[in-house]
């Protein structure tokens, strides 16, 4: 199991855009991937776009990602580059 | 029949059937000038350019999420459809401006009661295209989705059908 915190920094959160290309992203790793707001008691197989869009993940969450599964050594950094680069 | 009997005309269309949440022109998806919609990345659907202020739900089912910003909402159909309805494109960063939510997240809902009222001439001269994209967004559930493109609609028009995996 990989996991990491990532705290938001765009202004407008994950919403529907966003979500989307999360879970293209994601759409092709064999791990699961889950995505956890703890401080709001949320969490979300981050595969199932409204899933995603239900955690409502605002600027400021610290986000935790968490990948599990026999690709999880190579897509974990992938998975985290793509929340630098994208949230 | 109650106050929509003549707006909501499709009465007896199948479970299966979404009806227009918008009065409006229908355009395929690919045409909407974004892509995150027109590539398919939230799911297969249709678009509309909208003619009215006011969204009302394509079927009966639940709130999934009304998003806060009042541009979107989200339904999970009583026959299982997901469904994103996209007020504009961009129209996050109006964050809520010009929406107004006449429903909640969890909130059950009829086909044709009203979700979103949104002030289209505002938004528009706030230079934002109001175009609403329909999406489903477990598309991958249906072996086609049929959209009706091209086509003046009231609300309560049939737009777009669904075929289950497996159904005829």
């Amino acid at each position: 199991m990989k996991t990491f915190d990532y705290t938001v920094k765009d202004e407008l959160g994950i919403h529907a855009r966003p979500a989307g290309l999360l879970v293209k992203q994601i759409s092709g790793v064999k791990s699961s991937v889950t995505i956890a707001v703890k401080a709001k008691d949320r969490s979300a197989d981050a595969k199932r776009l409204m899933a995603v869009m239900k955690m409502a993940v605002k600027q400021g969450d610290v986000v935790t990602v968490t990948i599990e599964g026999e690709d999880e050594d190579i897509v974990a950094p992938q998975i985290e580059q793509f929340f630098k680069d994208n949230f | 029949m109650g106050i929509f009997s003549k707006l909501f005309r499709n009465e007896s269309a199948p479970a299966d059937t979404l009806v227009s949440p918008a009065a409006g022109r229908t355009i395929d998806l690919s045409e909407v000038p974004d892509p995150t919609f027109s590539e398919g990345i939230l799911g297969q659907g249709i678009a509309i350019i909208p003619s009215g202020d006011v969204v009302y739900s394509p079927c009966d089912g639940t709130i999934d999420l009304m998003f806060d910003t009042g541009h979107a909402v989200n339904l999970i159909s009583d026959a299982g459809a997901e469904i994103l309805i996209h007020i504009g494109l961009e129209t996050v960063s109006l964050k809520g401006r010009h929406f107004q939510t006449f429903m909640n997240t969890g909130d059950k809902v009829r086909k044709g009661d009203k979700l979103i009222g949104f002030e289209r001439q505002a938004i528009a001269d706030e230079g934002f295209n109001t175009v609403i994209p329909v999406v489903i967004c477990n598309s991958e559930a249906y072996d086609g989705i049929m959209a009706e493109t091209g086509k003046d609609v009231e609300p309560g028009d049939a737009i777009i059908s669904l075929k289950k995996q497996g159904e005829r």
